[in-house]
């Protein structure tokens, strides 16, 4: 039961999200748009490109969207509002979030298009920028906890919020989580006018839908990562806790895709040194931070 | 719910979300079909094949990245456990992750010292 009520949560988010985008990207606001290309896109043919490698060209949208909604059944809407409280939570959100990385390699090695081959290997390098950005600033927070499930990291932000009590690691978990969801500034895997985008390129009619969906539910689940780990979860003054769950995931995704729609891309070779120059000392220093925070203020 | 009933759920969500997909594609095939016309199929490379096959080596530009990445990533492995039990140890703790990731630090400076952070 609270599984269904988390997964229509999560499909009111996703939608919300959607209108957001188009309203951020293309400047007007129109509730029936998601809706709108979501049938057209299920209307459309939806081409297999010749010789591709049938078992990764089909899989790829699938496991996209599988490891949004399993990296989402760890994070808490409301005490009770979760899908599976594991003691592991904050390991488990890794894990599934990595086979985001699968899930483009296949996409972009399925096809057997150029576009998307060069989409699918620039998003591994990618990761190879980001990822450290993910763990580390959630070890600071996991040092904090004391405990690596979701629901024990919020209950220690009573007091204070993590973004607060960490902001560097803040920042880097930030800029890495939309790092992870290929959101404009980062979005190399695809890069629209320069790959023709990407690994998205040969995807059409239903199986695009899918692609698009998942990632949908990779951003959202995300912005409620960032929520979970930094902003206090559930917790806030007078409204019910869902609510204030809602409106800050809300929040951090319209915050993620402004920075997206101000910022010009950055180049595969700039995000890789600026993640190894600054971020993963910065992260360190994080670490290091938050452990003398903790010994010296119990 | 017990451990293995969590997992259970997680699984049934893996098996919800295919499902899912499934409904989609069927609902699609019955209401239309593809139309086959030639050219229809060809990658999206300017309306022609491309004049190389596709499936080749890729350069990956970052490989001196990407063995750091395996160090650190190996690294983490071992600090979600300390990072639990971190507050119990106490400075202990700090002092010994830190000599681990002071030494790991060492080695990210003597990489980016000789090149290795750098598009190659």
């Amino acid at each position: 039961m609270t599984t269904l009520l988390v997964l229509l949560l999560l499909a009111m988010g996703v939608y919300c999200v959607a209108v957001l985008e188009a309203w951020i990207t293309s400047g007007r606001f129109r509730l029936m748009a998601p809706a709108c290309s979501a049938i057209a896109l299920l209307g459309r043919e939806s081409v297999v490109p010749r010789k591709p490698d049938l078992l990764f060209f089909e899989m790829a949208p699938i496991v996209l969207l599988v490891a949004a909604l399993l990296a989402a059944a760890v994070i808490p809407l409301s005490p009770d509002l979760i899908i599976t409280d594991l003691a592991t939570g904050a390991l488990f959100l890794n894990a599934a979030l990595a086979y985001v990385l699968v899930a483009l390699i296949m996409a972009g090695w399925g096809p057997n298009g150029a576009y998307a081959m060069i989409g699918g290997w620039r998003f591994l390098g990618q990761l190879v920028a980001y990822a450290m950005l993910i763990v580390m600033p959630i070890t600071a927070v996991a040092m904090r906890a004391e405990s690596l499930a979701t629901t024990d990291i919020v209950i220690s932000q009573s007091g204070l919020w993590n973004v607060f009590y960490q902001p560097l690691g803040f920042v880097l978990f930030f800029l890495a989580a939309m790092g992870l969801a290929f959101l404009p500034p980062f979005d190399l895997p695809i890069a629209k006018g320069e790959l023709a985008s990407g690994v998205e390129a040969e995807y059409s009619g239903v199986r695009l839908a899918v692609f698009r969906l998942g990632r949908m539910v990779l951003i959202v689940t995300l912005a409620a990562a960032t929520v979970t780990f930094y902003l206090g979860g559930w917790q806030g003054p007078s409204l019910p806790p869902w609510l204030w769950s809602a409106i800050k995931i809300l929040l951090v995704t319209a915050a993620m895709l402004l920075v997206g729609r101000y910022v010009p891309r950055i180049r595969e070779a700039h995000l890789l040194a600026w993640c190894w120059k600054f971020g993963i000392p910065l992260a360190l220093l994080n670490i290091f931070i938050v452990g003398i925070l903790l010994v010296v203020i119990p | 719910m017990s451990m293995l009933q969590q997992y259970g759920v997680l699984f049934g969500l893996i098996i919800g979300a295919f499902g899912f997909v499934v409904c989609l594609f069927v609902i699609t095939r019955i209401s239309g079909r593809i139309r086959q016309e030639p050219g229809k199929d060809v990658p999206a490379t300017a309306g022609q094949l491309s004049r190389d096959p596709v499936w080749v080596r890729y350069h990956a530009r970052y490989y001196g990245y990407a063995l750091l990445f395996l160090a650190f990533d190996m690294e983490m492995a071992y600090m979600y456990p300390w990072a639990v039990v971190y507050k119990e140890v106490g400075i202990v703790a700090l002092l010994d992750m830190g000599v681990f990731l002071l030494i790991l630090f060492l080695g990210l400076l003597y990489g980016w010292s000789q090149g290795a952070l750098r598009r190659q």
